[in-house]
């Protein structure tokens, strides 16, 4: 789901790294978002709402709306739409409101 | 505590106009902004703008961000701080800040908020899918980061942002199956509208979201048509098999600082939600608080910016700092926003600010930096 050819823009994507969501090894680019990696692989359920657990998706991809909350490296309810992907990250839908201790 | 002459709240169109045109005062100014880089919305935006050669017209968004910045990085008197998130504006003055897990204070002498908008849901059945996304936060994924949302869309809503965001997606290999309006006509500028028609989108005007289907996502969208009364009616319902709803059905001010701050607020439709009482220097009610772009009422980029230089003038000269010419400088911009104003569209926009219009000399009822 990469965009490959555009008229205007020249995408000067960073250093290929790998990650983990959900225990899958995912490949994304340094400088990126973790919900853009995640996008242009394919994930696009990201949390589920906490009382009926439906799933949800990214809405705003600017910290706004909280739809995208993840646990990161074992912390939980990061924003990843606004989260730089960085070699190694291991990423986890989280269940519920997440759980700081 | 940093001690800090201006201080402006969220470095997009609004806040580096707001910047420059401090700094270009003599002041001393820093600019906070929560995401790792500047330029707000801009970057994403690869159209070329409207208005006048003053806002930077036929520039495309991207490359008005670069210029901006360039004139930021040359000011010595201008400090950024990035992935900084202001929590906070105190009674006494106090601003609290975070970065990187550390929490700041600073007491800054006025402050200019610059917090920009946040895009507006839409309620339908299942709205919550994924794959359900505001128009911005499609431009995001592909303009910033080059991925592409989905491979079908329906974009709601036919105003500027939606006409725009569809010849976006198209230019990055995505369909757009059709334009949904709710309003009996299009919203945006019609050169906008027949450059996507032009390229076999249709536009179904007086049309609506019934509902979403899919199971882990987004797999099919059902519109209807409205009658005069905006209710959806039975039996006018089309199948469109989406991956991809794009939402852009306006914007809301991001205005939690300026409600902490004590601020007068006020309801007006046309700019989005509650948006501050302010004076014709941008002041609002709090004195020593001024504001600029979406967050005084959602318009555009472009009359953004001049607000953005209209409450960095006010905000240095509100601590001394002066310009030769000033009268002259603030005429210009005056006359500029007038001129983005115009029209239809515009005269909402006058009327709104009109009833936002306070005198501050009367009004300011808590003074802040006392």
């Amino acid at each position: 789901m990469r965009i490959l050819e555009h008229p205007i823009l020249n995408f000067e994507r960073g250093k290929l790294i790998t990650f983990t969501f959900n225990d899958k090894s995912i490949e994304g680019y340094e400088g990126e978002t973790i919900a853009a990696a995640l996008h242009a692989a394919g994930v696009r359920s990201l949390s589920h709402s906490t009382e009926k657990h439906r799933p949800r998706g990214l809405f705003c991809a600017i910290g706004n709306c909280s739809s995208c909350l993840m646990e990161v490296n074992g912390e939980p309810n990061v924003r990843i739409c606004v989260e730089e992907l960085k070699e190694g990250m291991v990423v986890r839908t989280q269940t519920g409101k997440g759980d700081l201790i | 505590m940093m001690p800090v002459e201006i201080l402006i709240i969220g470095g997009g169109p609004a806040g580096l106009c707001a910047a420059i045109q401090a700094a270009e005062m003599g002041s001393k100014v820093l600019v906070v902004d929560r995401n790792n880089s500047l330029g707000g919305q801009l970057v994403k935006q690869t159209h070329m703008f409207f208005g006048s050669e003053k806002q930077y017209a036929s520039t495309r968004g991207f490359d008005i961000a670069e210029l901006l910045l360039d004139k930021i990085d040359k000011m010595d008197n201008v400090e950024v701080m990035k992935s900084t998130t202001v929590l906070g504006i105190f009674e006494d003055g106090v601003v609290t800040l975070e970065n990187n897990g550390k929490y700041i204070k600073i007491k800054p002498k006025a402050t200019i908020v610059s917090t920009g908008a946040s895009e507006k849901n839409l309620a339908f059945p299942n709205n919550d899918l994924p794959g359900v996304y505001g128009a911005g936060a499609v431009q995001t994924l592909m303009n910033e980061y080059g991925v592409k949302p989905g491979n079908n869309v329906l974009m709601i809503g036919a105003g500027n942002i939606g006409l725009i965001v569809s010849y976006q997606l198209m230019q990055a290999g995505v369909k757009v199956e059709a334009i949904v309006e709710a309003a009996p006509t299009i919203g945006g500028y019609l050169v906008h509208a027949s450059k996507v028609r032009r390229m076999g989108v249709p536009i179904y005007t007086g049309y609506s979201i019934k509902e979403a289907h899919g199971k882990d996502s987004l797999e099919k969208a059902i519109i209807w048509q409205l009658d005069e009364k905006w209710n959806g009616i039975p039996g006018t319902e089309k199948e469109l098999d989406v991956d991809v709803i794009c939402i852009s059905v306006g914007l809301s001010p991001l205005s939690e600082l300026l409600w902490q701050a004590g601020c007068q607020m006020k309801y007006i439709h046309e700019f989005g939600g509650f948006v501050p009482a302010r004076d014709e220097n941008l002041q609002t009610s709090v004195k020593g608080i001024f504001v600029a772009g979406d967050v005084a009422g959602v318009e555009e980029a472009s009359s953004a910016m001049v607000e953005g230089y209209i409450a960095g003038m006010s905000a240095a000269s509100y601590l001394g700092y002066k310009l030769y010419n000033m009268q002259e400088v603030k005429d210009d911009l005056m006359q500029q926003l007038n001129s983005l104003r115009h029209g239809p569209v515009g005269e909402k926009i006058r009327n709104g600010i009109t009833s936002l219009m306070i005198d501050n000399e009367a009004a300011a009822s808590i003074d802040a930096f006392k």
